[in-house]
């Protein structure tokens, strides 16, 4: 009997999982302002956060970086009702605290960690967060992958002339994963040897989001406009956007690897050697005589393939693949088209 | 310089149609793949050089350029390839429509002409052109397709072997405009409606007696398969309600102001195309068929 269909046994049909990961670089010149003059700087009148783009945000081609905000905890130093958007800073640290680190036994929002050990040791109670964006963060950051430079020079008007790199160094295998929200590991600068206490942020690689210590800006001028400038001037004296604009003016380079998760269902078409050597393509038959049997019937049937199709069951046309030639088919041959659906 | 790796199978990429898309969305479980077609439209095979050495007989075949997949569904795999044991076939069956003993086709617009209401079916003359009743369609001509080996190298008082004839046809056809009827029996059942309004009816010998016979005729009177006969399908177009009772549905695919010969005053159509093809064989034939309404 003719047939057009072949069922796919569960031995034709297998799931696999494949990671992939694409480098991302974001070079500071976009983001310090340099390029684009703030165009590509996007500011809300809530004032709670910044958003960055690669390219003028009114244009349709802009892709959304990353947001950059700031707070700090109501138990620390800095909290003062006469700081500039205080409450507004205190409420920021808390919404991340409470998604990235979660809560006490008690209900109450826990504070980041320097170690990620949430039993003791120091916390990061004033911080700046850097939130990826999904579009380049995608389903998580690649471990161990994650470099952030900053200029570490004292002076405002050159900041890049000593600089101050920032990563997850061995976090490829020392991560920790305590948080309600994922994985992630402690931050260190290049030169510092880990330990309990010279951690300088975190890194979530699940959430796409880097914590980074106000301290790790030390005496540095952040803004020149503000008394004193440093990191803790202005983040008790200005606005968070302002803060934004005093990050943004020390990045210098940020690079990681992001993860993408690729769940592919693999169909094997088996085309047996008697299966598929004839065709219903209206050019195949010349009355009703097959033109590759060049009028000899026992001539060997042949026929080309160019697509395949996944059906249902009840010959629906759910998916297609397409191959790069035509494949002939004949009854000397056997074949297996691996067609691969990702999800 | 190292070799290319040619080992192991082919892998290739699939897309999701539309179809697999909507069903993936609804999430009740009708998105389950179970079977596999393979398909050939691009080819051309009255390029295959029936004159040349085996080895350089589908040169031109082989250097087709292959499109990249279409998303709709009804785009693809228009023509699939066959599986038949025997490779010792020279005939194939086709599918044609017989004009000569229903003369349904209206031979001045080739195309088949269904008047879509009553009013319509009262301005009609079918001793000037044929049509196809939509309202009461049993007074209507209707659509007869022939399968069987169309060659006159083969007497049709020989039997079609057994693997060649086709027993179920599918038939679909745009279900806002119409949809299946026998002219004898009950009215065809709907097996799915696509995302593109696209309904599927699945007609088979012995289920169907009233659309799918056996053509048992061994002589030419009446016939167009030259060779042996495998069976008939038989069907009317049974106009929506839509088009009916509304004129909405002409005023958005079709278009008004048209004389028709063998209708009394102008009417709106919406022209579409009705495709049979057989469920075992593959073989497929489109009709294109116009829906007619009177202003």
């Amino acid at each position: 009997m003719a047939t057009i269909f072949k069922t796919l046994s569960s031995d034709d049909i297998t799931s696999t999982r494949t990671l992939l990961h694409e480098n991302v670089p974001v070079t500071g010149t976009i983001v310090s302002g340099s390029t684009y003059e703030d165009n590509n700087i996007k500011n809300y009148s809530h004032g709670m956060f910044q958003s960055v783009y690669d390219y003028p945000y009114l244009s349709s081609s802009a892709n959304h970086l990353f947001d950059l905000s700031c707070g700090y905890a109501s138990g620390s130093g800095m909290n003062s009702s006469t700081n500039e958007q205080n409450s507004k800073k205190i409420n920021i640290y808390s919404q991340m605290a409470q998604v990235l680190v979660g809560y006490d036994a008690t209900g109450s929002v826990l504070r980041f960690d320097r170690d990620g050990d949430l039993s003791g040791g120091s916390k990061l109670q004033e911080a700046y967060f850097m939130n990826l964006s999904r579009l380049i963060a995608k389903d998580e950051l690649k471990k161990g992958t994650f470099s952030f430079q900053i200029g570490s020079n004292t002076a405002y008007a050159s900041p890049f002339n000593t600089q101050l790199t920032i990563g997850d160094f061995g976090a490829d295998t020392t991560f920790r994963a305590n948080s309600p929200a994922g994985e992630y590991a402690v931050l260190y600068t290049s030169s510092a040897t880990p330990n309990a206490d010279s951690g300088v942020g975190l890194l979530y690689y699940q959430a796409g989001v880097a914590v980074l210590t106000a301290s790790v800006f030390g005496s540095t001028i952040m803004d020149d406009s503000s008394t004193g400038g440093t990191a803790e001037a202005i983040l008790t004296g200005s606005n968070i956007q302002t803060n934004a604009d005093a990050l943004r003016h020390r990045f210098y380079n940020l690079s990681f690897n992001n993860t993408i998760e690729l769940n592919s269902t693999i169909y094997f078409c088996n085309a047996n050697h008697n299966e598929f050597n004839y065709s219903s393509n209206p050019t195949y038959l010349s009355s009703s005589s097959i033109r590759v049997k060049t009028g000899d019937a026992q001539n060997a049937p042949s026929s080309y393939i160019t697509s395949v199709g996944l059906y249902s069951a009840d010959n629906e046309l759910l998916a297609t693949a397409k191959v790069s030639e035509p494949l002939k088919k004949d009854p000397s041959s056997t074949m297996t088209l691996r067609v691969r659906l990702d999800y | 310089m190292a070799f290319l790796d040619n080992s192991g199978d082919i892998i290739i990429d699939a897309v999701l149609t539309d179809t697999g898309r909507f069903r993936l969305a609804k999430g009740d479980g009708s998105f389950k793949i179970s079977k596999f077609a393979l398909g050939d439209d691009e080819i051309d095979y009255a390029l295959y050089n029936t004159t040349a050495s085996t080895a350089t007989a589908d040169l031109e075949i082989m250097q087709t350029p292959i499109l990249e997949a279409f998303t709709n569904n009804a785009s693809s795999l228009k023509s699939k390839l066959v599986s038949i044991p025997r490779n010792n076939i020279l005939y194939m069956p086709v599918l044609k429509a017989n004009n000569d003993k229903e003369n349904a086709l209206n031979t001045t617009l080739d195309m088949y002409v269904v008047a879509v209401d009553e009013t319509t079916e009262n301005n009609t003359d079918q001793a000037t052109a044929p049509f196809l009743f939509g309202e009461n369609f049993t007074n209507g001509k209707h659509l007869r397709i022939d399968q069987g080996i169309d060659s006159d190298a083969i007497s049709p008082k020989f039997s079609i072997e057994s693997d060649l004839e086709e027993t179920q046809y599918i038939i679909e056809i745009d279900n806002r405009l119409g949809s299946i009827v026998s002219q004898t029996g009950p009215a065809a059942r709907i097996a799915f409606i696509d995302d593109d309004n696209i309904a599927s009816y699945y007609l088979t010998m012995g289920t169907d007696q009233s659309y799918v016979t056996k053509n048992a005729s061994t002589t030419e009177a009446g016939e167009v398969i030259s060779g042996p006969r495998g069976t008939t399908l038989n069907f009317s177009i049974q106009s929506s309600i839509e088009l009916n009772t509304s004129t909405f549905l002409f005023n958005q695919l079709g278009a008004s102001g048209l004389s028709l010969s063998g209708v009394t005053g102008n009417v709106r159509y919406i022209d579409t195309t009705v495709r049979i093809q057989g469920a075992t064989t593959g073989a497929q034939i489109d009709l294109p068929v116009r829906f007619v309404k009177s202003e």
